[in-house]
């Protein structure tokens, strides 16, 4: 069973008068432990597809299934639950709260909740990217690459299934960009993700098990 | 995270608190102004309203008020004290020979009537004499000193306090009625009722009793004053309260702005709250949180600032900087307080709620 799958999913905007089909009926899977990058042209709906595998979107066709769930027609309150147990996010720039720690930014998505203490998550998190000595930096005092691995430990802080990182070394040195994926993989095999990578970079692709390409809202294999 | 949220532009939470302060400020200054004046008015004129005084009326046959008329008075006031009066004027020779003119009151229940300095004054007024103070000084008289008042000779029993006796038309030198015996009415009755509101019922009781509309028998005056006085407080202090509003509503409009531009300016942060997994109520309690602390903040201080600003207006208006701390007027503090929490929490509920409603996409495009 996969643990993402999109069938005959389709994105149209409508704005105004013009009429956007970012995405045409596109089927798609992703397995656990595997890292699928997308890869395709700019406004070729890459962002899109992430967008609706995150529960950020809804299709406007298709049907989207997460963890063998069927969760095209969820309310938004139950959609947040799903992005919060099942899914992480990491961004092309980073995303992290500017008045928090690097701890209190990996802990931020369980901030309000009472029932978990993921400080010790979030502390071992920080040490397996390599910042156990920046526990207490605010952002403004870290690298680019240093606040890219806070925002990995943060994605992964509530034990998700799916990572979903949208040009997640867009932002990055070439080399920065390598460990970050190294990183990304290392973490992939630990906790058994199933991680979905949107790229423009050649070289993120040498690191995925799996190339989806798009092509004006339709998926070449 | 909240105070965290407000600590990053400090700027702009302390002007939106400073906002807050002033509207607070304003409210409680102005409302502990208003306790101020009103607790001084009713100090100068509280002796004066809850009286009621009579004397002949316009179209009376008789040249005073009669003793029927007295009996019936007491009849109809029967909760109240109804003390008749004779005046009449007299010249005083002192011992130095200095004269001095003054009036001359006969009244049985002169204890009533006046504070004494000195002495005191008897429930009922049979023999000796009562004198003001500034009179007993200017004639160099002193208490068991006899005064003279037609052929009669009164000793001195006690000192009128001088500034009292400004309600009356006299006061200056106080004997038994039976001294004025030869004037068969009464000038003057005076009704001590408990309270301005008392004597003004009182008043119309009477009125009703003896006049009719072309009729003036009695003519019945009460201290109207204290309705007229409180009726200008409650004016007074309803546009200096309106005023204080006015500030008030300009500190929450302030309040919104902050709180409209800081979750415009998060627009993306909240985004990624919401992307991760944080729930419409948590962002929206939290954008709560903050607006909260901050008229909390405000009000806290405002309150500070007001209750240094009553204390300095209740030294200049009643000379006692402590009745700022009585609960009328520091309950000003308490209203403002409250308001600033209120005004706070609403004026972020609409930023709160935009921001928790937005789609999380939209807030991370930018
Ligand atoms: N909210 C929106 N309203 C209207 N059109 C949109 C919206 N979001 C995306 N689009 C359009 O949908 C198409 C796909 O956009 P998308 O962001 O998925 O592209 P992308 O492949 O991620 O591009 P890039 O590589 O530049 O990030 C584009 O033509 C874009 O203009
Ligand atoms: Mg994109």
């Amino acid at each position: 069973m996969s643990v993402v799958e999109l069938r005959g999913v389709g994105k149209r905007y409508e704005s105004g008068a013009e009429i956007i089909d970012a995405l045409k009926g596109v089927d798609f899977s992703a397995e656990r432990g595997e890292m699928v990058t997308i890869t395709g042209p700019s406004g070729s709906g890459k962002s899109t597809m992430l967008n609706l595998i995150g529960l950020l979107d809804e299709p406007t066709e298709g049907t989207v299934s997460l963890r063998g769930r069927n969760v095209t027609d969820f309310g938004e309150d139950e959609r947040t639950e799903e992005r919060r147990s099942a899914l992480g996010f990491v961004f092309q720039d980073f995303h992290l709260l500017p008045m928090l720690t690097a701890v209190e930014n990996v802990e931020l998505p369980s901030m309000w909740d009472t029932s978990v203490d993921r400080h010790d998550r979030a502390v071992d998190l920080l040490r397996r990217v390599g910042l156990g000595d920046r526990l207490t930096h605010t952002p403004d005092e870290l690298s680019g690459g240093q606040k890219q691995r806070v925002a990995i430990a943060r994605s992964l802080v509530n034990e998700p299934e799916v990572l979903l990182a949208d040009e997640p070394t867009g932002n990055l040195d070439q080399d920065t960009g390598g460990t970050i994926l190294d990183e990304i993989t290392r973490l992939k095999n630990e906790e058994d993700l199933a991680v979905i990578a949107i790229t423009h970079d050649e070289q993120l692709v040498e690191y995925a098990d799996r190339v989806v390409r798009l092509v004006d809202g339709v998926t070449r294999t | 995270m909240a105070w965290r949220n407000l600590g990053r532009n400090r700027l702009r939470t302390a002007l939106a608190a400073l906002g807050i302060v002033i509207g607070v400020v304003a409210i409680c200054s102005l409302g502990m102004a208003t306790v101020a004046l009103e607790q001084q008015a009713t100090a100068q004129l509280g002796d004066l309203t809850n009286e009621v005084t009579v004397s002949s009326g316009a179209d009376s046959d008789t040249d005073g008020v009669t003793g029927e008329q007295v009996e019936e008075m007491r009849a109809i006031v029967t909760d109240a004290r109804v003390i008749p009066q004779k005046t009449n004027a007299t010249t005083l020779e002192a011992r130095n020979g200095m004269e001095a003119r003054m009036s001359v009151t006969g009244v049985t229940d002169a204890s009533a009537l006046y504070d004494l300095t000195e002495g005191e004054a008897p429930e009922r007024l049979q023999s000796g004499a009562l004198i003001s103070n500034a009179t007993a000084d200017r004639l160099g008289l002193e208490s068991g000193d006899p005064v003279e008042y037609d052929g009669r000779i009164y000793r001195i029993r006690g000192f009128i306090e001088s500034e009292h006796s400004f309600g009356f038309g006299g006061g200056d030198l106080v004997i038994p009625v039976s001294g004025l015996a030869d004037q068969r009415h009464y000038d003057t009755v005076t009704i001590i009722a408990a309270d301005g509101d008392a004597a003004g019922r009182i008043g119309d009781r009477l009125d009703t009793r003896f006049n009719t509309e072309e009729d003036e028998e009695l003519r019945v005056t009460t201290f109207g004053n204290r309705a007229q006085v409180g009726g200008f407080l409650d004016t007074l202090s309803l546009a200096l309260l309106g005023i204080g509003g006015i500030s008030l509503v300009v500190a929450s409009v302030a309040i919104l702005n902050v709180m409209l531009m800081s979750t415009v300016e998060r627009r993306g942060e909240i985004g990624v709250l919401r992307a991760v997994g944080i729930r419409r109520g948590e962002v929206l309690r939290m954008i709560l949180t903050e607006a909260t602390l901050l008229g909390a903040l405000g009000g806290l201080v405002g309150a500070l600032v007001s209750l240094a600003t009553g204390m300095v207006l209740f030294h200049v208006i009643t000379g006692d900087a402590t009745g700022a701390l009585g609960w009328a007027s520091s309950r000003y503090l308490a209203y403002g307080f409250g308001f600033a929490v209120a005004a706070s929490v609403l004026s972020g509920v609409y930023p709160a709620w935009k921001a928790a409603n937005e789609s999380p996409v939209e807030a991370l495009r930018g």
